[in-house]
């Protein structure tokens, strides 16, 4: 028998005086939409604490969409933290719901997001305390049916074993209709593989039972994934995509949080997709195509969210907010509206030239604190190879017009490990940072210069499918180290501070974002050994991750240092973003020989074939600048 | 106040905290207001500088787990709006826990809150005790005149002969009501689980058990609910001031 639906808040409720953050666990917070209820029941549960969780736009816009269809209630999950987990678990409590209370085992369906690859033990940890088995092959008829979908689920591999169904792509229109059907298929008895089967020919969704792995054809040591023998179901399964963006809810977010959240205030999504190109970047390959909302939509709905959600700062989200052809105007709309209340607008992500220190600037108000920049290669050879067209000349300017403008810190983000970077580039990255403190401390006053500060961020590159990269090795950890000192023996100003990332880290995110099905051991052996929250740095132990993989007999040195050959069969082919294969092939050789590719809304069709393969275009609203 | 500052009016709303939300900290309490006063679409003022927010002041904070239906907060408005229109707007839009249930307006030279409550009053249910046993362990704890406790790794003692005015014990069910009447001032104020633990420490005959601040781990006392059920000023003769005499608005308590 299923779970019973039903509220055990007052199980929970003793071990509140005894773990970090009670609220994090309390629900009742303002613009919840669950419903008491319903014929049909769905959790979407984001895999990290409430406070990483509640600010995803993602979420907000499914649990939106589900419950304003008639008939559904959806409710939230986040993943409690280790010292409420482990009280739970000392106390017999499975995972609850936050609106409900109610076990997440006893929900029709359960969703997971998947916003990075460092999350999936969090997976295992959740559904472990859900008491719902942790591989779909093991669940019977009365577990939920737990699905997964997000930004990082393009190679879905590693760990589709935990999920029985995954959805590619853009969920506002799909998960409601997975849910429709698979509440009609309960309501007609169908079989749990009956459902599953049924589930598969909802566009975007990917049933991982339905395919197998095969290695009879040129692959990577993972295999590649078709169709199982008999099974009648897409060979390759296409993203789903909002074509009219403007049409979808722009006020998708409802509740006020009443802790301290990651990103505490109103978020508008004011466009989706970004086609500059950057051959390293995965959201700019499977967010396209580049599909803005109109100025007029945007300040009206940031009025109305604001008044609605009583927060006093918005922000403007989307990969690149200050592309959107009508920025200017939407910034100088806002500012005029918001003027007195004491309101902040906030813009995330600084374009690299004088127009973005310009809109900086229309937002920044008297307080400046720092502004952060991303030329990612510090040469302009390697930024050529990588695609980020931008020149020094660019920066200088940027630069230089921020300090003008009275910002006085300023934060540079780099990748090491690209492919063609020698160490060359490496000083490079020292120079810039150099020259950038030297155009500081020429344009701020004199008694001013004490509080500039200069700071270079560099993380190592993992290549990432459906990317024209994606069949590079990432550097190995010895290099990176040498590479790392090379840097800092590079920088000649002491007043420079450097960061650079753990090479642990990026060797398990780079082994899950090209690996395969076989990795579901190492995930739950890691798990086993104690492995959660990974994307918490002093959570992750990566001796834990070389002990399962040991054990499992995966060298994961070896996986992320391996280049795949261009004519393989890939991991993650049959689940697709809609580019094609041979737009990334020319992609990766102009790369090769130093040859950058435009910027399709601000030029004309590269053929990276998403719009003619998914019948969808770009929507913009006005000449970009 | 000069000529040509605008027209500022203060409106002091009492509110509740109960239900989960008791386990809201201060500082998610005050945001959580702010928020509501924003939803309420009141207009209030901001202050003038780098960072603009929104002029409000609070009572003495109340720690996670401790309920009331007697905080206060002040927040200054631009322009006047009835208090009986205020107080619906502000219920409208606050979350039930954190319900005002009372609006009024006082002058822009008033006693602020934090000038004005000198005294508190909490009643605190407790499971299964002996009313006789408890009295024994508060006057106990009252003749040693203070208890010292341990906040982090800063000891420092808690003031009874300061800070405590007066208690009660009450049978209660299977088990007890206490109320304290506590003063406050600048040199601190009572904060009851410390007294709890403290008591609690007697109760299990191991009177020398160290205090610390923090969550409370009882052996023997088992709390169903602190509350803190007042807070208001004294004048010099020694007669009570409310924040908010009775010409505010009321609204209706939850419980």
């Amino acid at each position: 028998m299923r779970v019973p639906y039903e509220n055990r808040f007052t199980e929970i409720e003793p071990l509140l005086a005894h773990v970090e953050k009670p609220s994090r666990y309390l629900d009742h917070e303002w613009g919840t939409l669950s419903h008491e209820d319903a014929a049909y029941r769905a959790c979407l549960i984001y895999p990290d604490t409430y406070e990483v969780g509640l600010p995803n736009q993602g979420i907000a816009i499914l649990y939106a969409a589900l419950n304003r269809t008639p008939g559904i209630s959806c409710e939230r999950g986040y993943l409690p933290w280790i010292d409420m987990a482990d009280a739970m678990r000392a106390a017999g409590v499975p995972l609850l719901s936050l609106e409900g209370a109610a076990p997440v085992a006893s929900f029709d369906i359960v969703g997971f997001h998947i916003p990075h690859e460092m999350a999936v033990t969090n997976f295992v940890e959740a559904l472990d305390l859900a008491g719902i088995p942790l591989f779909a092959e093991d669940r019977g008829e009365d577990d939920p049916i737990v699905i997964a979908g997000g930004p990082s689920v393009y190679n879905p591999e590693p760990y589709c074993a935990f999920f029985d169904a995954l959805l590619i792509g853009e969920g506002e229109e799909s998960i409601v209709e997975v849910c429709e059907r698979h509440r009609a298929l309960r309501d007609a008895g169908a079989s749990r593989a009956e459902t599953l089967r049924a589930l598969a020919d909802v566009p975007g969704t990917y049933v991982p039972s339905l395919y197998e792995v095969r290695y009879d054809e040129p692959c990577t040591r993972w295999g590649y994934t078709v169709p199982r023998e008999g099974a009648d179901v897409p060979p390759v399964v296409y993203k789903r995509v909002a074509r009219d963006f403007g049409a979808t809810d722009p006020l998708a977010q409802s509740i006020v949080p009443y802790t301290e959240l990651v990103h505490d205030r109103l978020s508008v999504e004011v466009l989706r997709g970004c086609a500059r190109g950057c051959r390293f970047c995965q959201a700019g390959i499977t967010y396209r195509p580049v599909r803005e909302r109109s100025a007029d939509q945007i300040v009206s709905s940031v009025v109305q969210g604001l008044a609605r959600t009583g927060y006093d700062e918005v922000s403007l989200t989307s990969l690149s907010t200050t592309d959107h052809s009508c920025v200017k105007e939407v910034l100088t709309r806002l500012n005029r509206r918001l003027e007195g209340t004491g309101t902040k607008v906030s813009v995330p992500s600084q374009r690299l030239d004088s127009f973005g220190v310009e809109m900086a600037l229309a937002v920044a108000g008297e307080k400046k604190g720092g502004l952060t920049f991303a030329p990612e290669a510090g040469s302009q050879r390697l930024r050529d190879i990588i695609n980020k067209n931008v020149t020094e000349e660019d920066l200088e300017r940027a630069v230089r017009a921020a300090f003008e403008a009275g910002w006085r810190r300023c934060k540079l983000y780099f990748m090491m490990g690209l492919p063609g970077e020698t160490d060359e580039d490496i000083v490079a990255i020292a120079n810039l940072a150099d020259r950038v403190l030297d155009i500081a401390r020429e344009v701020v006053p004199k008694g001013q210069r004490g509080g500039i500060g200069v700071s270079i961020s560099v993380a190592v590159f993992i290549p990432k499918a459906w990317t024209p990269f994606q069949w590079c090795a990432q550097l190995d950890d010895e290099e990176v180290r040498r590479r790392q000192q090379l840097l800092l023996h590079s920088v000649r100003s002491k007043a420079v501070r450097v960061h650079y990332h753990d090479a642990a880290t990026s060797l398990i995110e780079a082994v899950l974002s090209r690996g395969g099905r076989a990795l579901a051991p190492v995930i739950v052996g890691a798990w086993r050994r104690g492995q959660r929250f990974d994307a918490w740095t002093e959570q992750f132990d990566i001796a834990r991750w070389e002990e399962a993989a040991r054990e499992a007999g995966i060298d994961l040195h070896e996986a992320a240092h391996e280049a795949f050959d261009l004519a393989a069969r890939l991991p993650w082919e049959h689940t697709s973003p809609g580019v094609s294969r041979g737009f990334l092939e020319r992609e990766w050789r102009r790369s090769l020989a130093g040859v950058t590719t435009e910027d399709c809304t601000r030029g004309s069709c590269t053929g990276c074939g998403v719009c003619p393969t998914l019948g969808a275009e770009n929507q913009l609203v006005g000449e970009r600048a | 106040m000069t000529e040509t500052e605008p027209t500022l009016f203060r409106l002091r709303v009492r509110y509740q905290k109960a239900g989960r939300l008791i386990y809201l900290g201060h500082l998610e309490v005050a945001r959580t207001v702010e928020r509501s006063i924003r939803r309420a679409g009141l207009p209030f003022a901001v202050t003038q500088g780098f960072s603009p927010h929104m002029r409000i002041a609070f009572s003495a904070a109340l720690p996670v787990g401790t309920g009331s239906n007697d905080e206060w907060y002040d927040v200054i408005l631009t322009s006047y709006v009835p208090a009986p229109e205020a107080l619906a707007r502000l219920t409208a839009s606050t979350p039930h826990d954190l319900a005002p249930l009372a609006a009024g307006y006082r002058d822009m030279h008033d006693e602020t809150l934090g000038l004005l409550i000198t005294r508190q009053d909490y009643l605190i249910r407790l499971a299964g005790c002996d009313p006789v046993a408890l009295t024994g362990a508060l006057d106990a704890l009252v003749a040693q005149g203070e208890i010292p406790y341990r906040r982090g790794k800063k000891h420092k003692a808690l003031d009874l002969a300061a800070t405590l005015a007066a208690y009660q014990v009450d049978a209660d069910g299977d088990g007890c009501a206490l109320t304290l009447y506590t003063r406050s001032s600048n040199a601190g104020s009572l904060r009851p689980e410390i007294l709890l633990a403290a008591v609690d420490g007697h109760l299990a005959g191991a009177p020398d058990t160290p205090v610390t601040s923090g969550a409370l781990d009882t052996r023997v006392l088992a709390v169903r609910s602190v509350t803190r059920i007042a807070q208001y000023g004294v004048t010099e003769e020694g007669a009570r001031v409310d924040p908010l005499a009775q010409d505010g608005a009321q609204g209706h308590p939850f419980f």
